[in-house]
């Protein structure tokens, strides 16, 4: 364990070096993201100026729901997002014969490797607007509830990136993944919406077989509602099973790779 | 302008996407699958939980196919998205091969990116064909035979201008080191204020007022408005050609970008 966390310091050490070298690049990722936040709040704004209530939230319910969004998003920018994006790239010209012989998780390594360094002041300004939204919320959220939604918003971001990995490893066979992951991305736009507004059969799905509602649909309705042992149950129970499918996904797949240069 | 050639360019471009055919039709179904849901979910939802039968001029069918429609001519004008192909050029020095045709760089991207529009118009006319009759029947649209075919120009300018707005940005690939953020930033940007998340009648009256006056309407909205029967013959011309001012005025001011960028550029190993 201390070798991976040591692993994981000398990787963040690499990572943010490397990000200063492309200084206007670092600052035009910084803005982009800044970006995303505001279009995704100014998209809720305008629709709360048409009705008082969607999904049975209020505006600033609804406010922290999408904060606890970007700040996932943030984390899952931050953490996972470059490593997602060499993936395929390792795959297919053979250079993942590197990452297989080395003396640690070949999982461990490929996910976590590249850590943002540009997102991670994303991360920062998401998370500010997560407190923003929280601290302007005119009603008693609790301190217990709290403390369940952050852990929740962290569980929900590995959620995330087991999601994305299950559309990453069919590229051992297909050599290409554009579809899959185009596919992943456009089945995200599930997760931004409260989950209240899906029909009874649209939910059990978004919450089982595709659980986009869990990452953080429900850590919200477990801030705004308290802890409901069943539902933090669910999301736990769901999250370690994928996280099993998808390390047994990620063995097969390894079996199955042959390297380009071998 | 060749337009043998330019054809030329546009049927190899469209065997190369279909040359992928898995992600062709995955990439279809689960976006048609997945708006759809969306879609309705969401203002059904609003609908009810407000209490009104018309929201910024629109019934609850109406808003359905605004959003379906939006989605299937986005799909088309967005095929005019460089994403990163001009930056790849510039940095990987395959620009000098195009430095030696015979016809300028951005006459043969854009013969490229419409190439790239072939497969979505064709999966749009698909996804509508299936999408659309289960939407029920709107007071606050209607999509005729004429209303498609004044679209089809309507959207092809759209795309002309969709592909001038993304030349700037991956132009600045001459000075800076990686430009895919400009090109998302103005991803997001186009598809806010262009109409393509929401209808812009939906946006509070000052904002409306300001983006009458910007090009972003002219993406996504106005397309989707032609369509839907929302824009007599007089105001169609009048968004056209403003439409073609815009793209004018935008390619004019990408002229001097490339001029720079080209004097800066060099090409090793080639």
């Amino acid at each position: 364990m201390t070798r991976y966390l040591r692993l994981y310091i000398q990787f963040l050490k690499f990572s943010f070096s490397r990000a200063m070298e492309y200084r206007m690049d670092f600052w035009f990722r910084i803005v982009m993201d800044c970006m995303f936040y505001v279009v995704e709040l100014i998209f809720f704004t305008i629709l709360y100026q048409h009705t008082d209530m969607l999904g049975g939230w209020n505006y600033d319910q609804v406010l922290i729901f999408v904060s606890g969004y970007l700040v996932i998003d943030a984390i899952h920018m931050t953490v996972f997002s470059n490593n997602m994006w060499w993936l395929p790239i390792y795959v297919n010209k053979g250079d993942l014969d590197y990452y297989l012989v080395r003396p640690v998780s070949s999982l461990f390594f490929l996910s976590l490797r590249d850590f943002a360094a540009n997102s991670f002041l994303n991360l920062l300004i998401a998370g500010g607007i997560l407190t923003w939204s929280i601290l302007r919320y005119p009603g008693e959220l609790g301190a217990a509830n709290l403390l369940w939604f952050l852990f929740l918003v962290l569980n929900g971001s590995f959620l995330f990136y087991i999601l994305q990995m299950l559309f990453q490893i069919p590229v051992f066979w297909t050599h290409t993944n554009r579809g899959l992951l185009t596919a992943f991305f456009s089945a995200n736009k599930l997760m931004e919406r409260p989950d209240k507004i899906y029909s009874k059969w649209t939910r059990r799905i978004l919450m089982t077989i595709f659980p986009a509602l869990l990452v953080i649909a429900l850590p919200a309705r477990v801030l705004f509602d308290g802890p409901d042992p069943q539902m933090i149950g669910h999301i736990f129970g769901v999250t370690a099973i994928l996280f099993l499918v998808m390390s047994a996904f990620w063995n097969l797949a390894l079996r199955s790779y042959s390297s380009a240069s071998s | 302008m060749s337009l043998s050639l330019f054809l030329h360019i546009v049927n190899l471009e469209t065997k190369k996407l279909m040359s992928y055919r898995v992600d062709f039709w995955i990439t279809m179904a689960v976006n048609l699958v997945v708006n759809l849901v969306i879609l309705w979910a969401l203002w059904t939802a609003i609908f009810s939980e407000s209490g009104s039968e018309i929201i910024g001029g629109w019934d609850l069918p109406g808003i359905l196919s605004y959003g379906v429609m939006v989605f299937l001519t986005g799909r088309i004008v967005r095929g005019g998205d460089l994403q990163m192909t001009v930056a790849t050029d510039i940095y990987e020095g395959a620009l000098s091969r195009f430095l030696l045709y015979p016809r300028h760089y951005a006459f043969t991207k854009y013969a490229q990116q419409v190439g790239n529009i072939v497969p979505d118009l064709f999966q749009s006319v698909l996804m509508g064909l299936v999408a659309l009759p289960v939407l029920g029947i709107s007071s606050t649209t209607a999509i005729t035979p004429l209303t498609v075919a004044m679209s089809i120009p309507t959207i092809l300018v759209a795309h002309l201008l969709f592909f001038m707005m993304g030349l700037i940005p991956q132009y600045i690939a001459f000075w800076a080191d990686n430009v895919w953020s400009l090109s998302v930033m103005l991803r997001f940007v186009t598809m806010l204020l262009g109409g393509a998340m929401l209808p812009l009648s939906l946006f509070p009256e000052p904002v409306q007022q300001v983006l009458h006056w910007l090009p972003f309407a002219y993406l996504f909205e106005f397309p989707t408005l032609v369509i839907l029967g929302k824009v007599d013959f007089s105001q169609w011309l009048i968004g056209i050609g403003t439409c073609l001012l815009w793209c004018l005025a935008i390619g004019s001011l990408s002229i001097p970008v490339w001029r720079r960028g080209d004097l800066r550029y060099t090409g090793v190993g080639i």
